[in-house]
């Protein structure tokens, strides 16, 4: 720190050059603070401040960025591996020492100590904890620079370091009861071959949507009653056709594949294993707004993904079902992909927009909601991967068909994902309106020997934690009035031995870890919920402990600025509603 | 024209004006911490919450727009008891040195930590997490312990001075304001106008040169017009026992409103220095009509009157014209003058001398 007078300096040629090859884009700022990353290790405040004057942008606001997501820091760095800390992970990490422990889970090992456990095992490394990294089948999971490795502990690490990366989810064998629509290729096709889409029926739906007028598509999508799979239901035609209606034009579409929600997989799985089928669902959608570019926001930790993506666009490209005048048709249509670069609260819409815009990724203000204002300003649709993959099927075969597949209120299909004690955990896809028994029983394989049903948490982090007495009640978008909530469709069971106390404290470390700052609530809500959560898990609860905890969770709930912070007290009241007696056994050590 | 209620009252408003605007206009009182009327609404402290009928969440007044039929109470139990834990978060990583803070009197936390009767929580950080007065620069105090993270001084550096010095970083728990890529304000191209100072609403920012000197209720506040320049900005001069100790900036300017440069608001010492002109002083041999001498004692400069200098100057103007010509002398004005005097400067030198030999330093 010092005051001396500011003697002009060049920008290092070398930063120059990097943001040449970004065409000085604002909006590649993240990509351009990357590419210093990886050059340097890390970012000095001199190259950051370099990379601001080559973007004309000023020097906080790059630094704001590198100091806000993950991915990104200061500090030098060797190698990184990014060791998993999200709930699932965790569990699974405990699972052994738990049972020697003779029944309490809060002998789970703490961020901490995984830090230093790995760091032993892979000193070559920088390790890094990080938020759930959305490899929930494959946990405990971690990140081996960019590769995701998992299930593995800190004693394969020699295996790590020859390349081994554990074993991969195979999901091509159908569950019984299982109902496959976007899913329904899994394994039946690779999906790095444009030639067996096709003969699958691929770019179909698109083909099928060309001779029709974006009208009909939109009508067809509203009739269709698809509800958006992000979690909140919201219908995706009626999102569309706010868009379509803007007069303002470019209009634009955006794929929200930032999936950083502990318990979520699924967005990754339907990338892996059919990444041309979520390509024609943007297609589309673009056809049916009348956008002729789309984004795909994909979290930073996909990369093996987002590079499939790329390959699957260079593919259609080359068959022009990408690109100037598709099939004749005169529609033309973009696709980019876009890495973040490791912040849960980017896969709230407006804060996703906000990082595609080379941003922190902050939440705005709503109203104006994006369909009128939203990416540049100007009209754009945010949807989920797994609406636009539901997509093609419906323009393919009527929204009637879609509507009767099943006999469930909530048209259509879900991919859900099931974890914890059972005895299959994994994807599947299935009707609305299971019941947490047939999804724990019938798709799951029933809880594991010695392991009776405790608690499950519905939904996703930010989803309903349940006990026995909600197991027969049907699920669906609606079913969070009842106290269960379906969310992005994930379930995590967990058995007896598992501390509801200590399972809430997990969920509120991610909260925590992940709460953007903006608001007043969230930044400190979730930090002081963590503090009490932290000493009641360690058996020094002190004493109305609980009732702050409900104090704060209104608060969480009433004044918070985004859809984060409003759902934090989900978890937080539905475990204190279940299992208050738990908490307050936890107040007095 | 759209119907709404406040807090039972009954008021008809336009459309597209915020509850906070519709609230001030008819006297409710609604608190705020990161809003200011200079700058664009943020919706970040949640301080201005209300409840509007029918609606899951509480709605941050200063940003929510008015509609139809909304009813709106300002003033409810969980309304209250919300901004109430606002507060509580927010003292609880604040240090507690209210009696020695500078801004104690005129800090708007502390307003509000009286409204709401807070009591400061137990647990929290308690303003010990970064160094005090942690910028090198002459003229902004520095103190994060004491920031709430409302970003006014953000904002008030980005849309009314323009210069992108403060931003935010990191986030959650940890963020706090960082001038430019984490270095000191200097270095960020920082130009002291200390607007972020006059908009910073505790002591988290404050002013170096008169830290200590006096608090707000010590001083007489006396409006002033600026002199350095012709715009013509008017501030208060901040006066504490007949001296001038410092410059605060007065909401109320036509010319300027709360925005003031490095000059303006810092350039204030020149007032009680001991090296200050505060009569008009000539070289003795021209007071005593002797032979010019560079050296010695005729050279010195003595104290005169303003009339026996204006003189002096009068003379040496006409004998120069008489005996050289008119345009063997030039005049320069001044920007630090009123336009009025630029106009008579103007006169004297194409009137009175004769020259059109006349500029202004605003034109070099």
């Amino acid at each position: 720190m010092t005051n001396k007078t500011q003697i002009y300096k060049p920008i290092s040629p070398e930063i120059e050059e990097l943001a040449r090859e970004h065409h000085q884009d604002r909006e590649a700022a993240l990509e351009l603070l990357k590419d210093i990353q990886t050059r340097h290790a890390g970012l000095s405040s001199a190259a950051i401040t370099d990379a601001a004057r080559a973007l004309r942008l000023p020097p906080h606001q790059l630094y704001g960025m590198a100091t806000f997501y993950s991915m990104l820091s200061l500090e030098e760095r060797r190698k990184v591996l990014r060791v998993c800390d999200g709930p699932v992970c965790w569990l699974k990490r405990a699972s052994k020492p738990r049972r020697r422990a003779k029944g309490t889970a809060t002998s789970a090992v703490s961020s901490d100590q995984l830090i230093g456990e790995w760091t032993e095992a892979m000193p070559e490394y920088t390790v890094e904890r990080t938020s759930c990294l959305g490899l929930c089948d494959r946990a405990p999971a971690i990140l081996v620079e960019d590769e995701q490795a998992g299930p593995v502990f800190a004693k394969d690490a020699e295996k790590v370091c020859e390349g081994w990366r554990g074993v991969p989810t195979d999901y091509s064998k159908e569950r019984k009861g299982e109902l496959r629509v976007m899913t329904a290729l899994i394994g039946k096709i690779d999906p790095d071959s444009l030639a067996e889409a096709l003969e699958h029926g691929v770019y179909d739906g698109l083909k099928k949507a060309l001779q029709t007028q974006p009208g009909a598509v939109l009508d067809l999508v509203e009739s269709s009653g698809l509800q958006g799979r992000g979690g909140a239901g919201f219908p995706v035609g009626r999102k569309w056709k706010f868009v379509a209606n803007e007069k303002r034009t470019p209009r634009y579409i955006v794929c929200n594949a930032d999936e950083s929600e502990p318990l979520i997989f699924k967005d990754r799985v339907l990338i892996d294993t059919n990444p041309h089928q979520l390509l024609e669902g943007l297609l589309i959608a673009g056809f049916a707004c009348g956008a002729s570019e789309a984004w795909i926001y994909i979290r930073g930790e996909y990369e093996y993904q987002a590079q499939r993506l790329e390959n699957a666009i260079r593919q259609a490209e080359s068959q022009n079902l990408l690109g100037e005048n598709i099939l004749g048709s005169g529609f033309s249509f973009k696709i980019h992909i876009h890495r973040g670069a490791g912040a849960y609260i980017c896969g709230e819409e407006t804060a996703l927009i906000e990082s595609l815009e080379g941003k922190r990724g902050e939440p705005r203000l709503r109203p104006p909601f994006p369909p009128t204002y939203g990416f540049r300003g100007q009209p754009t649709a945010v949807n989920n991967v797994e609406s636009f993959c539901a997509v093609p099927h419906i323009v393919r075969n009527g929204a009637d068909w879609w509507r009767n597949l099943t006999k469930a209120a909530a048209p259509g299909t879900k991919v859900y994902m099931v974890l914890g004690h059972v005895k299959n955990p994994g994807l599947f896809e299935a009707p609305f309106g299971l019941t947490l028994r047939q999804i724990i029983d019938d798709f799951g394989g029933g809880m594991l020997p010695g392991s009776q049903f405790n608690f499950a948490l519905c939904g996703g982090a930010a989803g309903t934690i349940v006990n026995e007495s909600l197991l027969d009640t049907p699920i669906d978008f609606a079913s969070a009035q009842k106290g269960i909530s379906l969310g992005a469709g994930s379930f995590l069971v967990c058995d007896q031995n598992v501390s509801p106390v200590a399972f809430l404290r997990e969920l509120l470390h991610f909260f925590a870890a992940e709460s953007c700052g903006k608001c007043t609530p969230c930044r400190v809500g979730t930090w002081r919920a963590l503090e009490i959560l932290n000493r009641m898990a360690e058996g020094k609860g002190m004493k109305d402990d609980t009732e702050e905890l409900a104090t704060l969770a209104d608060l969480l709930h009433d004044s918070s600025f985004c859809g984060l912070g409003q759902a934090v007290p989900i978890p937080m009241r539905s475990a204190l509603a279940h299992f208050g007696a738990e908490f307050v056994k936890a107040e007095v050590s | 024209m759209v119907n709404i209620t406040i807090d039972g009252q009954c008021i008809e408003t336009e459309a597209g004006k915020t509850i906070l605007q519709v609230a001030k206009e008819n006297g409710i009182q609604i608190p705020t911490l990161c809003y200011h009327k200079d700058l664009s609404p943020t919706g970040n402290c949640r301080m201005c919450v209300v409840e509007v009928k029918g609606g899951r969440f509480l709605q941050a007044a200063c940003v929510t727009q008015v509609w139809e039929g909304m009813e709106i109470s300002t003033v409810s139990e969980r309304v209250m008891k919300d901004r109430k834990l606002t507060l509580e978060f927010m003292l609880a990583n604040h240090p507690l040195d209210c009696l020695t803070c500078d801004v104690g009197g005129e800090c708007e936390l502390q307003d509000l930590a009286y409204d709401y009767r807070v009591e400061v929580p137990s647990w929290g950080a308690k303003g010990t997490r970064y160094p005090v007065d942690s910028d090198p620069n002459p003229f902004v105090r520095v103190d994060f312990n004491k920031c709430i993270l409302c970003r006014r001084c953000v904002q008030a550096c980005a849309e009314i001075q323009v210069r992108d010095v403060w931003g935010v970083a990191k986030r959650g728990f940890e963020e706090q304001i960082v001038a430019g890529a984490g270095t000191t304000m200097l270095e960020a191209r920082c130009e002291s106008c200390g607007q972020c100072v006059a908009y910073c609403p505790t002591g988290a920012l404050s002013n170096k040169m008169n830290y200590g000197t006096a608090r707000a209720h010590q001083v007489k506040k006396v409006t002033t017009t600026c002199s350095y320049c012709g715009v013509g900005c008017q501030f208060d001069l901040l006066v504490k026992n007949d001296k001038v100790i410092g410059v605060s900036s007065n909401p109320d300017a036509p010319v300027n409103g709360m925005a003031l440069c490095v000059k303006g608001r810092y350039g204030y010492d020149y007032i009680h220095h001991h090296d200050r002109l505060l009569k008009p002083r000539v070289r003795r041999y021209l007071l005593e009509g002797v032979k010019k001498e560079r050296t010695g004692s005729p050279w010195d400069w003595v104290e005169t009157e303003w009339d026996t200098a204006l003189d002096i100057v009068a003379k040496k103007f006409k004998e120069t014209r008489d005996a050289t010509g008119a345009d063997t002398l030039g005049f320069l004005t001044s920007a630090k003058c009123l336009n009025e005097e630029n106009y008579l400067m103007n006169k004297l030198a194409r009137q009175v001398i004769g020259t059109n030999n006349i500029d202004h330093c605003a034109r070099l």
